[in-house]
């Protein structure tokens, strides 16, 4: 399996950020793509959640001052789409489609296993940091319900199993 | 019915550039270079393409509202925010043959005028926004796209830009603010996007299934499109299906097919032998319609004449099993979680149905509960809302509570009442108030 | 310009203009929450619904623009009446029920509406639990400001007024749907220059002032035209009073100048206002001031005047033109004393006017431009110093707060000199000095007119009588800033505005043209003699005296 963990900076070592001279080029190169600066932000700040695991008050103050605006805006830009960790992930962030096909197809299910398995519920990351369950709306991959998406990956036609299987295996590789 | 949209699925290495030019790849591209844009644009509207994203909006009219004489850049922006509960396809149109998409962006772009392209493509799909950078890449060195494509001196740049969760970034314009790196709140209509769209500037928002079709226009001509399906109706369709099916996933059909031929022919049916209930014909925005209804035909205007939509194509299907209140429940639950917060009553009143059916699936139904939620329903639909976010969460539900008003009454039968909240009493520790003190 | 019927009433109104201002311009008023005319429109509290003939569906009032021979119905058309019927039953379902103990009723748009519509029958929005935001319940959200997130009806005029007025983008939308709330950065302390507006512009009562909260119930406030005395700008402005107490300052319409805006700084001068130090003509007595009559002051006064050897006169640029014309001509030409007007370079500050352009000011004073325009000298702080060391005869001090230099060391070394005659109502070194002090009342107690930065002129009106009796707060409800408050049952003081004291003066000197009954006179003598004021006409200036204004305030914030 290609899915790699999420690795998460402390809070404390993103406090206060400056763009190294890597982020900075592909920021430009972003910068290039729209006719506003405005525009990038959801790039940029996909650049940092890669960069740094999570968007951090630090990282807006950052990227708003990159980007000339104000970092109200940009948090309020964050905070509007659910993808954005505002939080340290997790290693392993298992996001669970709840919505209507998955939920008929064996979602529910897998939901209930999911949360005994790791003794937390939604929005909960496990206590050694390696799990963290999120219910999310419709993944956009009905046809094969139930879906959980980990980190970037989809997993389709899940059973209890087969859900087990991969996370013995995330396990197994720490 | 020949596959078109999905040709390359089973295809080795379908998504190669090579594989589609193999396969007649941009020949639309070239025979649209070697026409005006007007003429490419009255190509597409010949052929009666209807937008493939839920409203069904006939593509050509819609290329034809920007404005010929306008100065400065326009944009086109192919919409791959594919959100809706049920809808699947245009990933599947990714996954296989990405460079459908791309030519078909090229195509649109060129009749339209704009240089610069844009992908919205969702937040979460991650390796299909992947797969499109590439191909665009493929594309660039490969000569299709950037300066001077095809030496036609047209010159055009794609870009793939992630969204980051958030379903209201389907609507074109919510998708435009989002594009612009805003909160995606839908704007107010007019200005249209053709006029004022991306960046202030005429933009056409046309969804990956819409575009992908563009190049089959092209090359095979409107005449061959316009014969596929039913008047007005036309062209290839692909329907999502997924629920208690047997078979579910993308099924390329001509537009005009009944629910039942998709439903129990194409998906082999129900799962374990048991009994269509109901169907959702386009996602869950569309109103439900029950097993009764399954001989409808599956296209825009059939659907709308029965009293839903078409919508995305996204079809679900629930058994006998499925409990309409608690399906009308997660229904709401996605409204509530995805309305843009915007306007008072989709903000309110998405959350309001989700809070009173949560009530009802826990057993503390009250009499009022169904019409209740018809009047939340009704004063949240047409036109009470900026973007019909409004329409789309109350039209299912109140077509659920109509359809199925028996399932729901009998919650009220056997509801025990709410268990009230006993609050602490807390002791006064501080001096007593009074006269004297 | 289109013409239009609305309800039946048929309303020419310049292009371009929304239906809601149309409605307005026809009398009829078509309810809104986010709709603000100097902000963009946005469309999204869906109560302006108004039904147009020919168009299938409803249409918000805000967002459609005039059009020639539109047929629109709003309080006609049931189907209207329906849709904001249930935009009201959604917005109070979330709506905490605490009018009586929040400080916006009486102000607040929610409240009025739901008053007006008392047809309305809301019978389901009080069965779920509402939705609440532990923790802005009343929370400090910046120095000014305090937040009840769960009254917010989420109509982003706030948000709109920081990123479009004041730029400071300082406010966003948190999260999403029914979750959406209103915060700063990180929680950051809501730094911005015109905060209070954003607590203005509020329909209901999520932000408000701090300072205002709870120290008056809003319909008890009477409001009086006025003009801000914080610097040149000149915004336009109520003094929001009750029983002789300003409690506060609240924009007033001006396209030209403040729109319907006011920075913090100006805002929070209200205060200021209430501060009378001196109650009673005074004179030096053996040292001793002594209380004296102003029966006793105008005789005794001007035959000082008449015989001082040399006498200076130090205006003052918070002064009003009618009582800088008086001064100039009485002290100037007739007792053919010298006059200066110090001005000092304030903070800078700015103001947006209604085409959204900056206005900006470094000065001080809310009439520099009058005094200058009235050919009159000014002079900056060593200036004054300079001036006053030759005081060797007589001093008049009109203003003792015209320029902070006037309780420097060394004018009050220079001032210590000669006799001094001095009018001031705030407590100053300078009355320690006088031989004759005289009270003058606050802005709230005058009358006249200022010119502005931008060149216009200004009236202010008065708001009541000045205040008699005096006394300290026992609740300590005023801001430690001025301990002392009116008291709302004395009969009136005995401070008079300085125009008074000095067309009084005239008379007793036997200038009879100077001797004037009210600032419309001198105004009228003014535009007559004066090149500078000529054509002005005083009533053109158009300031009604008094009203009850919140209503009329309410459609800008």
């Amino acid at each position: 399996m290609s899915t790699r963990p999420l690795v998460a900076a402390r809070p404390e070592t993103i406090a206060e950020v400056t763009f190294d001279a890597t982020l900075e080029e592909r920021i430009v190169d972003l910068l290039r793509r729209y006719p506003t600066r405005r525009a990038a932000i959801l790039p940029v700040l996909w650049l940092c959640q890669e960069r740094y695991g999570w968007i951090s008050p630090g990282v807006i103050r950052a990227v708003a001052q990159r980007l000339g605006e104000s970092p109200a805006f940009v948090e309020g830009v964050v905070s509007f789409y659910t993808m954005y960790y505002t939080r340290p992930p997790a290693r392993y962030v298992l996001q669970v489609c709840t919505t209507l096909s998955c939920a008929y197809c064996g979602g529910k299910e897998l939901v209930e296993h999911l949360k005994g398995r790791l003794g937390i519920s939604f929005g909960e990351k496990t206590p050694d940091g390696e799990f963290q369950l999120i219910g999310v709306q419709c993944l956009g991959a009905c046809g094969g319900a139930p879906v959980v998406q980990i980190n970037d990956d989809y997993f389709e036609q899940l059973d209890i199993k087969r859900l087990d299987g991969l996370l013995d295996e995330l396990t197994g590789r720490r | 019915m020949e596959a078109v949209l999905l040709r390359a699925r089973g295809v080795p290495d379908s998504r190669a550039i090579a594989t589609y030019l193999a396969a007649g790849g941009y020949e639309g591209w070239k025979k649209a270079l070697a026409m005006a844009p007007d003429a490419v644009t009255r190509e597409v509207t010949d052929s009666e393409l209807r937008g493939r994203g839920g409203a069904g909006f006939p593509t050509g009219r819609k290329w034809s509202f920007v404005p010929k004489d306008h100065p400065g850049p326009r944009y086109l922006i192919c919409n791959a925010d594919e959100s809706e509960p049920g809808t699947f396809k245009d990933r599947e149109i990714i996954e296989h043959d990405p460079h459908q998409v791309i030519e078909g962006i090229a195509i649109a772009s060129y009749a339209v005028g704009a240089k610069t392209a844009y992908i919205y493509i969702r937040g979460e799909f991650v390796r299909w926004a992947r797969i499109l950078e590439e191909a665009i890449e493929e594309a660039r060195r490969a000569g299709f796209l950037g300066k001077n494509g095809l030496g036609s001196g047209f010159d055009l740049d794609v870009w793939v830009h992630r969204g980051a969760g958030a379903y209201i970034c389907g609507e074109e314009t919510a998708l435009l603010e989002s594009l612009e790196g805003k909160r995606g709140f839908p704007r107010l209509k007019p200005p249209f996007p053709a006029v004022v769209g991306a960046f202030g500037k005429p933009t056409v928002v046309n969804n990956v299934e819409t575009l992908a079709c563009v190049p089959h226009i092209m090359t095979r001509g409107a005449h061959w499109f316009a014969s596929i399906g039913r008047p007005r109706n036309t062209g290839p369709k692909l329907f999502s299906v997924s629920g208690h099916v047997n078979r579910p996933g993308v099924y390329e059909l001509p537009l005009g097919v009944t629910f039942r031929e998709i439903i129990h022919e194409h998906c082999g049916g129900i799962r374990g032998g048991r009994k269509l209930k109901a169907f959702f014909p386009g996602g869950t925005s569309a109103p439900i319609m029950t097993a009764a209804e399954v001989d409808v035909q599956a296209d825009f205007d059939a659907c709308a004449q029965a009293g839903t939509m078409l919508g995305s194509g996204g079809v679900i299907v629930l058994d006998e099993t499925v409990d309409m209140v608690e399906a009308a429940a997660n229904v709401a639950h996605f409204y509530a979680h995805e309305s843009c917060g915007q306007c008072t009553p989709c903000r309110e009143g998405a959350d309001w149905c989700k809070d009173i059916l949560d009530r009802m699936v826990e057993g503390h139904a009250r009499a009022a509960d169904p019409e209740t939620l018809l009047r939340i329903c009704r004063f949240s639909s047409s036109g009470m809302t900026i973007c019909p976010l409004g329409d789309a969460y109350a039209l299912p539900i109140s077509s659920m509570v109509n359809k199925f008003r028996e399932e729901f009454d009998r919650r009220i039968g056997t509801a025990t009442p709410l268990p009230q909240k006993k609050l602490p009493v807390l002791p006064w520790a501080g001096p007593r108030p009074g006269f004297g003190v | 310009m289109p013409k239009l019927t609305i309800d039946g009433r048929t309303v020419e109104v310049a292009a371009g203009t929304n239906l809601i201002e149309a409605a307005r311009a026809a009398g009829i008023e078509i309810p809104f929450f986010c709709y603000h005319p100097y902000l963009t429109v946005v469309g999204q509290c869906r109560i302006c619904m108004v039904e147009i003939q020919g168009q299938p569906r409803l249409a918000v009032a805000c967002a459609t623009p005039a059009a020639e021979g539109m047929v629109v119905k709003s309080e006609t058309s049931e189907r209207a009446r329906e849709a904001r019927e249930a935009v009201m039953e959604f917005l109070l379902a979330n709506h905490p029920l605490d009018c009586p103990v929040c400080d916006q009723a009486g102000e607040c748009l929610l409240q009025d509406h739901s008053m007006e519509e008392q047809r309305a029958t809301f019978t389901t929005h009080m069965t779920e639990t509402r939705r609440t935001f532990p923790g802005y319940e009343s929370r400090l959200i910046g120095p000014h400001v305090i937040q009840n997130q769960n009254r917010c009806i989420h109509c982003s005029r706030c948000i709109r007024f920081t990123q479009e007025i004041s730029e400071t983008s300082a406010l966003t939308y948190k999260s999403r749907s029914n979750s959406t709330f209103i915060d700063t950065f990180d929680g950051k302390p809501f730094e911005d220059p015109m905060s209070g507006c954003a607590a203005d512009v509020c329909p209901v009562g999520a932000l408000t002032v701090r300072g205002f909260r709870f120290r008056k119930r809003a319909w008890k406030l009477r409001s009086t035209p006025s003009i801000c005395p914080g610097c040149s700008i000149g915004c336009n402005i109520f003094i929001e009073h009750h029983e002789r107490v300003v409690y506060r300052f609240s924009p007033r319409e001006n396209p030209g100048v403040n729109a319907t805006w006011l920075c913090d700084y100006g805002r929070f001068l209200a205060e200021s206002l209430n501060e009378q130090a001196y109650l009673h003509p005074q004179r030096r007595v053996s040292g001793q001031l002594a209380r004296a009559t102003w029966g006793e002051v105008f005789p005794a006064l001007s035959t000082e005047l008449k015989a001082a050897r040399s006498l200076r006169v130090v205006a003052s640029a918070n002064l009003s033109n009618e009582e800088l014309y008086l001064a100039r001509e009485l002290f100037g030409r007739h007792l053919k004393g010298e006059i200066v007007v110090p001005v000092f370079p304030g903070e800078p500050r700015r103001m947006k006017n209604g085409k959204r352009e900056w206005l900006t000011s470094t000065d001080a004073h809310p009439n520099s431009h009058g005094a200058r325009r009235l050919g009159m000298a000014t002079v900056d702080g060593e200036g004054l110093v300079r001036f006053l060391r030759g005081a060797a005869g007589t001093t008049v001090i009109l203003d003792p707060s015209a320029h902070p230099s006037l309780a420097s060391e060394e004018a009050l070394q220079a001032l210590g000199r000669g006799p001094l005659v001095a009018f001031a109502r705030a407590k100053h070194p300078v009355a320690d000095l006088a031989g004759w002090l005289l009270p003058t009342p606050s802005l709230a107690s005058n009358e006249g007119t200022f010119v502005s930065s931008t060149g216009s002129v200004q009236r202010f009106a008065p708001a009541f009588a000045p205040p008699g009796t005096v006394h300290r707060t026992a609740t300590g409800a005023m801001s430690p800033t001025c301990p002392t408050i009116a008291s709302p049952w004395g009969p009136p003081g005995e401070a008079r505005p300085l125009w008074v004291v000095l067309s009084s003066l005239a008379r007793e000197m036997g200038v009879a043209t100077l001797d004037l009954s009210s600032p419309a006179d001198i105004f009228a003598l003014m535009a007559r003699t004066e090149e500078s004021f000529a054509g002005v006409d005083w009533e053109e200036l158009g300031v009604q005296r008094e009203q009850r204004s919140y209503r009329e305030r309410q459609h800008v914030g």
